[in-house]
Parts: structure tokens; sequence; C-alpha cells
């Protein structure tokens, strides 16, 4: 367990010396301070009386501050949820590909580490990366809120840590493909295609009548059925942050079928990876 | 002990779809005892890398077996008193010497070792670039830090990959001084090079791999000389037709010939001959080959010949 956490902190260390994610980290503060620095909310009673941003009067009417909040925690759900698994699947395309960098990966098969340590190390080593990121962005701003309005909640953190989750199962098959070529271009492609047609997968049910009963149909089922449901996630994520009803039990069931995908994903990753020569 | 066995082994690199095959490896045997420095020299595409490779695991065998310090390389434990320098070693241009020391550490098991790493890092001459970013450096200065990596948990064997390549001649001579020093220490060195001369001042056993097999090996002064040819150069007017009649072969036209004795008191005999011959002696030492000519000779053996033709 050492060395899965010694190779998780490398990565870690890894990607903070990187372009992209510094961009993201300072991309990310800027936000919040600019955020913090311009935006006023004046509240009496619990309402909303008045917001003002870079001194502008936001019109709005006259409601329980808690209730104006939910639109604006949905929205940053989505954003966070969709711009969060975007910028990882371009962010994290290089790392499986120079993890197997000629006279990197016989350097690190050399030294007393399984093969499977390494890989699983790399995959919860972006799941943290991930997870991370979502608490830094949606807790600054969920921070940021309260302390202007006094609505102290979780929800905004809590949906921000599904689409960490969602992420790194993406990336448990962008590792794959990376063992089979060694590419960051194809890794990022596999992410890409994953994200967008997991979002067509969280349709699914809506989708499949534009099939024909038959072959065509039982494919697109067939194909879906296996696929992280990225939009129904993002809906959940984003209900969750809006303190709008969420299914527990299918939030669960998306939630285990995710981890089923990303440590399924990351299983074959490994098979692949004892069978290779460097 | 052995520090490293090899039994028939065999490497077959195929294509995805197994179309095409290529052997680096064809049926290799080699013992290298515990405590000594072995030199694996050999042509581009000879196999060596691939050796390599396999001593530590990170090749898997189409056949035979390899053993390291008498376990199986796979075995994480045996790894783990191996230390390993490849020949281009990929660094992390924005970390610090000491940030990619303390990971190897880690990775080692050896746990927060930040005083080890420094230490080492003095070791090799880098103590004044240890806060410096891995990126600025220069070829030897990466190889330096690669070798320090390699040295850290002191090893039971050293595997180095071209260590000296790109290192200056004094840097040459302080990473031949630490490698003397962990063969004192009882560490196995093996090393893997194309500077002859920097095998041959480092080794002192020696193999020559070629087309996957080993084709010479053995103690440094077995594999240069002859235990019964001598070099003798006599002042200049020696009658050359006379020493030959007395078994005395001209050698490189500076006076210099060569001859064989079977033991001391034959090579006695023959100088006396010689002198009665007319000839005076200024220089007599054993007849040694550089490890270019033996590498030559091994190569162009009819055994290699036949088998590129």
């Amino acid at each position: 367990m050492k060395a899965v956490l010694a190779v998780a902190l490398d990565l870690f260390r890894e990607a903070s010396s990187r372009r992209w994610f510094l961009a993201l980290g300072i991309g990310i503060t800027l936000l919040l301070a600019i955020a913090g620095l311009t935006l006023r909310i004046d509240v009496v009673d619990g309402a909303l009386s008045a917001t003002r941003l870079f001194g502008k009067v936001l019109h709005s009417d006259i409601r329980s501050v808690d209730v104006a909040l939910r639109p604006v925690f949905r929205a940053a759900a989505y954003v966070i949820f969709y711009g969060g698994l975007a910028f990882g699947v371009l962010a994290c395309a290089d790392f499986a590909p120079s993890l197997l960098a000629p006279g990197r990966i016989e350097h690190l098969l050399a030294l007393p580490v399984q093969r499977w340590q390494l890989l699983t190390g790399t995959f919860f080593g972006v799941l943290a990366l991930s997870l991370v990121g979502a608490i830094y962005g949606a807790g600054g701003f969920t921070l940021l809120l309260a302390i202007k309005t006094g609505v102290w909640t979780l929800r905004p953190i809590l949906a921000a840590l599904i689409a960490g989750v969602t992420f790194a199962a993406i990336y448990g098959g962008m590792l794959v493909a990376a063992l089979f070529a060694r590419s960051a271009a194809l890794s990022a492609a596999t992410g890409g295609f994953l994200f967008l047609a997991g979002i067509v997968a969280g349709y699914r049910e809506r989708l499949d009548s534009f099939f024909e009963p038959g072959i065509g149909r039982a494919a697109f089922q067939a194909v879906t059925l296996v696929l992280p449901r990225v939009s129904t996630l993002a809906d959940a994520s984003a209900d969750l942050a809006a303190s709008a009803p969420v299914d527990l039990s299918a939030l669960g069931s998306e939630l285990f079928g995710l981890a089923v995908f990303g440590l399924a994903a990351l299983a074959f990753g490994i098979w692949r990876f004892e069978s290779q020569d460097f | 002990m052995l520090a490293i066995q090899a039994v028939g082994l065999t490497k077959v690199y195929s294509s995805f779809f197994g179309k095409t095959r290529q052997t680096a490896l064809a049926g290799l045997d080699l013992t290298i005892p515990v405590g000594s420095a072995f030199g694996l020299i050999g042509l581009n595409g000879a196999g060596k890398t691939t050796f390599i490779k396999s001593i530590l695991g990170v090749v898997r065998p189409t056949s035979g077996t390899v053993r390291a310090l008498g376990g199986d390389p796979e075995d994480a434990a045996i790894r783990a008193r191996i230390g390993y320098l490849p020949e281009r070693l990929h660094l992390p241009g924005a970390w610090t010497p000491v940030a990619f020391l303390s990971s190897v550490a880690r990775l080692k098991g050896l746990g927060n070792a930040v005083e080890t790493c420094r230490r080492h890092l003095g070791r090799v001459g880098l103590a004044s670039d240890a806060e410096r970013r891995i990126g600025g450096f220069s070829k030897g200065m990466r190889q330096r830090l690669g070798l320090a990596a390699a040295l850290l948990g002191a090893p039971d064997l050293l595997v180095l990959d071209e260590p000296t390549d790109g290192v200056d001649p004094l840097g040459r001579a302080e990473i031949r001084r630490i490698l003397a020093e962990e063969r004192a220490r009882g560490a196995t060195i093996f090393l893997n090079s194309h500077l002859l001369a920097e095998t041959e001042r480092i080794c002192d056993r020696i193999g020559i791999l070629a087309k996957g097999r080993l084709v010479r090996e053995g103690a440094i002064d077995e594999l240069t000389g002859s235990a019964t040819r001598y070099r003798a150069r006599f002042a200049p007017g020696a009658d050359a037709a006379a020493l030959a009649t007395i078994g005395f072969t001209a050698r490189g036209g500076d006076d210099a010939f060569v001859c064989d004795a079977a033991d001391p008191a034959a090579l006695d005999a023959l100088l006396t001959r010689a002198r009665g011959a007319g000839a005076l002696l200024v220089e007599l030492r054993r007849d040694l080959r550089d490890l270019e000519e033996v590498l030559s000779e091994a190569l162009g053996s009819p055994s290699i010949a036949g088998e590129s033709s």
C-alpha cells in the first residue's frame, strides 16, 4: 500500500509542476478573488434584498437567500462537472504516456514496486487530483457565498465530488488506451469519446426510441449499458447542489456502476501492463 | 554465490499480430559471481540492453531462466537489493535532485531519506546543485544524478548501462572511484558500456555478446593477453632475420618483436640466444591486446561470421 501511495504522491507532485494544473489553480483562485471583491450581496432577515456585481445592481425578487442561491449552485455544479471533465481529459491525457516513457518505465520497474502498484498508484493519484481540484473550486465558491450570505452548505462540494469520481472512471479508460499505444492524443481521444458517449448513455432510455427495434436498438442499448452515465450523474450533481430532491438509491446505483467501470478498466489495464515488455 | 545467473536465456520480440519476430537473446548462458565487476560489451543490437532488462524483470524471457542475487528478478525483495542506471534515464525536469532522489527512496522503501539523498548527491559531485531544477542539468549531471539514484539503499548489485556517457574525464575518474568503493563494500557491478577503455579500467571480467549469444567470457587478463606470449623491444640495429630464426616475430616496426615461451626458463633461453645474435634488449612485457582487438577478433570468429552470412 505504501508503494501505491508513493506513486500517487509522485503523480500529484508531477501535476503540480505542470502548466495546465498551475493555470487551473491560478484561474480558480483569480475567479474566486474577483468574485469575492466585486460581488456584494445584501441579506436582510434571511432574505436577499440586493445583489451588486462590479457595482451594478442585479435585479431580482426579494426572496429567501437559500432559495435564491439554488440556481446559482445548480449552474456552478454543471460548470464544475462538465468543465472539470473536459479539463481533466485534456490535462491528464499525458500522465500514463509519460509514465511509460522510455528511460522512465524501466527505471520504475527496476525498483521494488509491483506493476499493479504503479498503475493503481497512477489511477488513484488522478482520482485524488480530481477530487482536490473539485473541492478547491467548489469549496472556495461555497465558502465565498457562505461568507456573503450566511448560507452554509456542503451540497455543492458533494456535487463536485461526484464530478471528481466520474472523471476518475473516465480516466480508467484513458489509462487502458495509453497501455495499448503510448500516445497522449489517443488517451485524450478515448477520454473525449467516453465523455461524449457517457452523455448519450445518460439519456439511453429516451434515445433508444430513435432506433428501429432490432439489431440497431439492441446494439445501442448494449454499448451504452457499459458506459458511465455522465449526463445522469451531472443532473444528479446539479440537483444535489441546488437542494432539489435526489433519488439517493438511483444515485447510489449510478455511482456503483461508475466504480465498477473504473475498477474494471483498471483491472484490464493491469492485466495488459503485466504482460508487457519495456 | 552468484550475483547473476542466466541459463538458456532466450528472448524473442514479436509484433502485435505476431507477423514479425526478432530474436534479441538466443540461449544465453552466463554466471557472474558475487563481488565481481563484470562488463558486457558488443555491437549495437547484440542484445545487451535486453539482457540487462531481463536481469531486472523489465523484460520477461521467452524461454530459459535468469536469477539475480539468487532469486527471481520479479520478486520486489530482490529488486530492492539492485541499483539500476538506465542508458537514457528520464528525469522530471521541474523537480530538484533532492525531490527526485526522495521519490526513488520512497519507492525503494527507504522512507523519508532526505539526508541520505543529500549525502549521495555530495558523493556524485552534485551537492551544490541539490536545489536546482533538473531541467537545467547537463547530460553529465543527469548521469551523476542517475548514479546517485542507483546507489540509494546500498544495493548488493549495481546494474549500470553506459554510466559514464556524457561525463567529463574528471567526472569519469570520480565515477570509477565510487564504483571501486562500492566493490570494496562488497557490491557486484554489472556494466554495459561502449567505452571499452572505461570497461577495461572498471571491470575484472568481460563478456562479449553477439547476436544474442555470449561469444567470449572471462577475466580481462585472460582475454586481452596470452600466458605464453611476450613482447620484446631491442635497441635499433637488431638483425630481424637472425631474430626470426630464433623465434622472434617483428611487430609494429619500432624494433618490437613478439615471441612465445611456455615458462620463464624458455623465455630466458630465447633472450640469451637473441643477445647472442647481437640484439640488445631494452624492454620486455607480456603481450596484451586492448579490448577493441579482442572484440574485433570475437566478432570476426568463424562462428559469428557464419551466422551473419
